[in-house]
């Protein structure tokens, strides 16, 4: 359990936020292996659900990653994202949970530093918070 | 007729009208100097953080992308119209290729610019986000060309992309319809060398300030890569100038500069950030919205004041000189770093291959196509016939298109 | 439960660029799987006798599902998923596995990393796939061509022009009882009421003077222009004969002389309590003061603003007017014109340049500020289409082009979105109507694949669906119970994440497929 690797899952939407994982690929840039991409249409498609299971099957840090609100691809999908990420952050608390351990970000499909910075963050905080370990039998 | 038509630039206008000629079954072929699609939209960031601020970059870059998947468009990189003859019904263009000497198993890890021992580099990636995705090498300054030897990037390239036998193309196409879209250039800030842009690092252009926050997602201070603590944002440089010849107002620039203005205070909201601007041109935005923004930022001023000089100030500090909304002051305030938005100049409307087509060039430059040119099939799009921001250029665009398309169908 | 037949194809160009993971043992761990019938390790996906050789395997070993482990799915040649059709394989029964840019790329110096990543996302891919089922499309007829065009301004004529040379059967509505020459039909004093139906079967509700009609369409252009006539404001207010600034032009080339001094203000309400204004008709307004000056030398004329917003070429004009001495006047809001209300023909300003009280005997007083159009609210109901705050109709997010609508087919124009100079409004409206026409020339709208289903047992009809959903696709059906409209859902999944109940999945992309991938992928040791 000790100095095991961070698991960190990014929810990805399928156009800028998976655009901008692809530039950044495209250009070079490096980030953590350790982050599991996980592809959905839209970040508004992400459930609180989602997160939160993602928590009871090993995640240390999960983010969501989605268009620039008013650009996203479906109108208005990264706001709802972003609503049910700051709902599991009242969640987490709740339970006694860092809330830093979930993020929503926004990129365009041009910001080839948009992904790998979501990416590093949370590595970071999965580092500094430590191994979630919810336990359980789902592991 | 042919089924071609022949785009001449692959900026946000260019690419715009490939795509909507290309949604209408009309092939295109798209002819770009440059080694990427993009045009000046490569080089600009997405202004926003987390709400989109409406700059059109991700419009024009995904236009480029999508362009190279469509098996309906032929384009051509680092090439050249060399000339247009008329033909029966359309024209016989002849296009000259540099050679890129990079393939496609290039994967844009950049490890052959590490390599590369040329001061000031032989090898480049893409510029900013433009497409494909694929270095190249300028031949004039690789060793490999000028010395005879240097296979430094070759030997570092982890897919073998690197490819000294290239060489350069020369193909002829028959189309139907030209459109010429050859778009601008910044206004070099050095022009107004009182602003202190090549003398002090410190002191940017815009252009420059956004080719940084789209590479890093953060704007440094170029002397010493610490994020700055006071910023002062400099309007209408070389614009609305006639000593500088570009006396009109370049449209986009107070838009482009509030919305960097926004993202670098979203970044850091301790920073502080001064406007100075002539008029407040926020295109497409009520006039109050930034202002009414800006009042609710503490640490943001707007200063209705064109500054007369940057000097050094004490502690590696930048002084403005300016005079005060009320002109019956003159003061000097220090920043640690200065943004001059710089606005833009047509680019190619005198070149050869605009006259052979009959496409003239008014007093400053831009681009004249009529009515009658278009009814002999030379279009002009996107900023090189007058100012625009890349929205009005992508809009305009497809309104060209419709009408080269209207042209075929006869109906124009 | 899992089931199928699969497919794994390994694309050496994609995995192997650079070399970085260990090819032999994707595919070992590839024919070790369950349900995994072939496997195929190519050296160039695109390559067409590649395509060939996958596909005939395909068909031989009746393959009904794939995994295609290569790069992002938009690159790989359609030839791909042409074969694999002509083979039985539906395109939605192909999961593509972008290793080239998720795993090989980013992790060039994590080797080991790499491999375990491939190998889990290969684990995943397979177990995602053996859930999936193939997505069914249909298509509709669109049932005319029309392409209707609200507004017959300078946006709406370029509209209506442009769509008539694209082939499109032209209707253009116009509120008042202009009459202009336009391509297709033309009817005046009509407004449109309310709008039914789907993308591409549109039922517009229009009241033609007293009558109310139905009209049918593909796609609606809509150009209804600025609130040119709805100034209010303290000024307006105090100073009766004040006009809009489109009536000084038109008086001028009417050949009328305007009484002096003429006094151009930028708007009725300079503090903007009572006035929202969007933007200014500055080049037309600087127009017109050069033409009064050109006119009439001796008129004197003065141009109050805030902002003098002369975009562009515009700025030209402007140093015209001023070389032709008409007096530009900067204020704001510490000393705005203010109409003497004991004496209606005296205007006050504080000059901010001289630092003055500068006081003004009005001739005639235009305004050159452009509201939001009064209409606008209406049509954005009707059409069921956004708004701006500023009270202008939206487009959508520049990602899905300028002029258009969230709702397909339907496009905005000209200063209804944002002011703007006609000669941008005109070319805005070419766009705008060159796009609606081809998409009405498409003649069919494809829907379905991958939409939202509503399992009817579980929805407790909380309407927070409906509420959310972009494109008003969920709807309260017969059974008291949501049903999706497929014809509007472009499957997006925002239901489904919303949905308190869990009654709602999106195809392809349901909770236990997602749940299926994170746990794989979580499973794995990297």
């Amino acid at each position: 359990m000790t100095d095991r690797r961070p698991k960190v899952v990014g929810f990805c939407c399928e156009r800028h936020g998976m655009d901008a994982a692809v530039l950044a690929a495209r250009s070079g840039r490096q980030y953590d292996a350790s982050v599991r991409v996980i592809q959905v249409p839209c970040s508004g498609r992400v459930d609180g659900l989602h997160i939160l299971k993602a928590f009871e099957d090993g995640a240390d840090a999960v983010f969501v990653i989605g268009c620039l609100e008013k650009n996203c691809y479906y109108d208005t999908g990264s706001i709802e994202g972003r609503k049910r990420v700051e709902y599991v952050k009242g969640m987490l608390a709740e339970l006694g949970i860092e809330k830093e351990r979930v993020e929503m970000f926004n990129a365009a499909s041009t910001n080839a530093w948009a992904f790998p910075e979501a990416a590093s963050k949370m590595v970071e905080v999965a580092k500094r918070l430590g191994p979630l370990d919810m336990g359980g039998d789902t592991r | 007729m042919t089924n071609q038509v022949l785009v001449v630039g692959g900026g946000p206008a260019g690419l715009t009208v490939a795509k909507t000629l290309v949604d209408r079954d009309i092939q295109v072929v798209l002819v770009e100097r440059t080694e990427s699609l993009g045009g000046m939209a490569r080089e600009l960031t997405c202004k926003g953080l987390t709400e989109c601020r409406n700059c059109g970059v991700c419009f024009a870059m995904d236009r480029a992308g999508e362009l190279l998947r469509e098996p309906g468009a032929e384009v051509f990189l680092l090439s050249e119209v060399v000339s247009a003859q008329r033909t029966g019904d359309g024209y016989k263009v002849k296009v000259k290729s540099s050679p890129r000497y990079v393939t496609d198993d290039c994967t844009g890890c950049g490890k052959c610019v590490e390599a590369c021992p040329v001061d000031g580099k032989a090898v480049f990636a893409p510029t900013g986000s433009g497409q494909p995705r694929i270095h190249w090498i300028d031949r004039t300054k690789c060793l490999h060309f000028k010395k005879g030897k240097c296979d430094a990037c070759a030997s570092a390239c982890p897919t073998k992309a690197i490819d000294f036998d290239d060489r350069a193309k020369s193909v002829t196409r028959d189309v139907s319809e030209i459109v010429y879209a050859t778009g601008i250039r910044a206004v070099d800030a050095c022009e107004v060398s009182r602003l202190g842009c090549g003398t002090f690092a410190d002191v940017v252009s815009s252009v420059d300030a956004e080719r940084i926050l789209n590479e890093k997602g953060r704007l440094v201070r170029p002397s010493d890569g610490r994020p700055p603590k006071r910023v002062a944002v400099l309007q209408c440089v070389g614009s609305r100038s006639v000593k500088n010849g570009v006396e009109y107002c370049s449209k986009f620039c107070c838009k482009y500069a509030t919305k960097i203005s926004q993202m670098m205070i979203d970044t850091d909201p301790e920073l502080n950030l001064d406007f100075y601007f002539m008029d407040l041109r926020t295109l497409y935005e009520p006039q109050d919205e930034f202002k009414a923004w800006a009042k609710g930022k503490k640490t943001v001023r707007l200063l209705r004041s064109m500054p007369a000089a940057v000097s050094q100030g004490p502690d590696g500090t930048l002084l403005v000189r300016a005079a005060t909304e009320t002109d019956t002051e003159v003061q000097e305030t220090a920043y640690d770093l200065v943004i001059l938005s710089v606005g833009m100049r047509p680019h190619g409307a005198k070149d050869a291959l605009a006259g052979q087509l009959g496409i003239g060039a008014d007093s400053f430059g831009f681009a004249v196509a009529d009515r009658e040119l278009e009814k002999a099939g030379v279009f002009v799009a996107g900023a090189v016939s007058e100012p625009m921001d890349i929205e009005e250029a992508a809009v305009r665009a497809v309104a060209t298109g419709s009408r080269v398309s209207g042209r075929r169908r006869g109906t124009q | 439960m899992s089931s199928g037949r699969i497919q794994v194809v390994i694309c050496r160009c994609c995995t192997e660029s650079p070399k970085l993971l260990d090819i032999a043992k994707l595919e070992a761990a590839a024919n070790d799987a369950e349900l995994v019938m072939s496997v195929k390790v190519v050296d160039e996906i695109c390559d067409g006798k590649a395509v060939v050789d996958v596909a005939r395997e395909a068909a031989e070993k009746e393959i009904d599902r794939a995994v295609v482990l290569a790069c992002h799915k938009r690159d790989v040649s359609p030839a791909l998923l042409k074969a694999y059709r002509r083979a039985g394989i539906d395109r939605s029964m192909v999961e593509f596995v972008n290793v080239r840019e998720e795993v090989v790329l980013p992790h060039v110096d994590d080797p080991e990393g790499a491999q375990k990543k491939a190998e889990t996302k290969l684990k995943a891919a397979l177990g995602r796939v053996t859930m999936l089922v193939p997505l069914l499309t249909e298509t509709e007829e669109m049932r005319t061509k029309n392409v209707v065009i609200i507004g017959a301004g300078v946006a709406g004529m370029a509209a209506a022009e442009a769509a008539a040379r694209a082939g499109a059967h032209t209707v253009i509505i116009e509120k008042s009882s202009r009459s202009v020459k336009a391509p297709g039909i033309l009817m005046s004093n009509t407004r449109l009421v309310a709008t039914k139906g789907t993308p591409g079967n549109y039922e517009l509700t229009i009241m033609a003077g007293e009558k109310t009609e139905e009209l049918e369409c593909a796609a609606v252009v809509v150009a209804t222009g600025g609130g040119w006539n709805s100034l209010k404001g303290p000024l307006a207010k105090a100073s009766k004969d004040a006009v809009p600034l489109y009536k000084l032009s038109e008086m001028l080339q009417a050949g009328h002389a305007p009484k002096g001094p003429v006094v151009i203000v930028d708007t009725p309400d300079p503090t903007g309590k009572s006035l929202k204004v969007m933007d200014f008709a500055w080049d037309e307004a600087l127009m017109t003061a050069i033409d009064v000056k050109k006119k009439h030398p001796q008129t004197e004329v003065f141009m109050l603003f805030q902002e003098m917003r002369a975009f562009g070429l515009s700025e030209i004009t402007y140093k015209e007017a001023a070389e032709l001495g008409i007096r530009f006047v900067r204020y704001d809001r510490t000393g705005v014109p203010k109409v003497d209300p004991k004496d209606p023909t005296k205007m006050t300003v504080t000059d901010l340049a001289q630092g003055e009280l500068l006081s003004v005997r009005l001739g005639t007083l235009a305004f050159a500020a452009i509201p939001a159009n009064p209409d606008n609210r209406d049509i954005a109901d009707a059409l069921r289409i956004p708004m701006t705050a500023e009270g202008g109709l939206r487009r959508g997010g520049i990602q899905r082009w300028p002029v258009a609508t969230p709702r397909p087919g339907i496009f905005v124009c000209g200063s209804a979105v944002f002011p703007k100079s006609a000669d941008a409004a005109r070319a805005e409206g070419e766009a705008a109507g060159s796009m609606a026409a081809a998409y009405a020339s498409k003649g069919t709208v494809e829907y379905g694949g991958s939409v939202a289903q509503v399992a009817q047992e579980k929805c407790s009809a909380c309407l927070t669906c409906i509420r959310t959903c972009p494109y008003e696709a969920p709807y309260i059906g017969t059974a008291n119970k949501v049903e999706i409209r497929r014809q509007l859902c472009q499957g997006c999944g925002i239901c489904a994440g919303i949905c308190p109940s869990k009654a709602i999945e999106l195809l392809h992309y349901t909770d236990d497929q997602i749940q299926q991938e994170t746990r794989t992928m979580l499973g794995g040791d990297f």
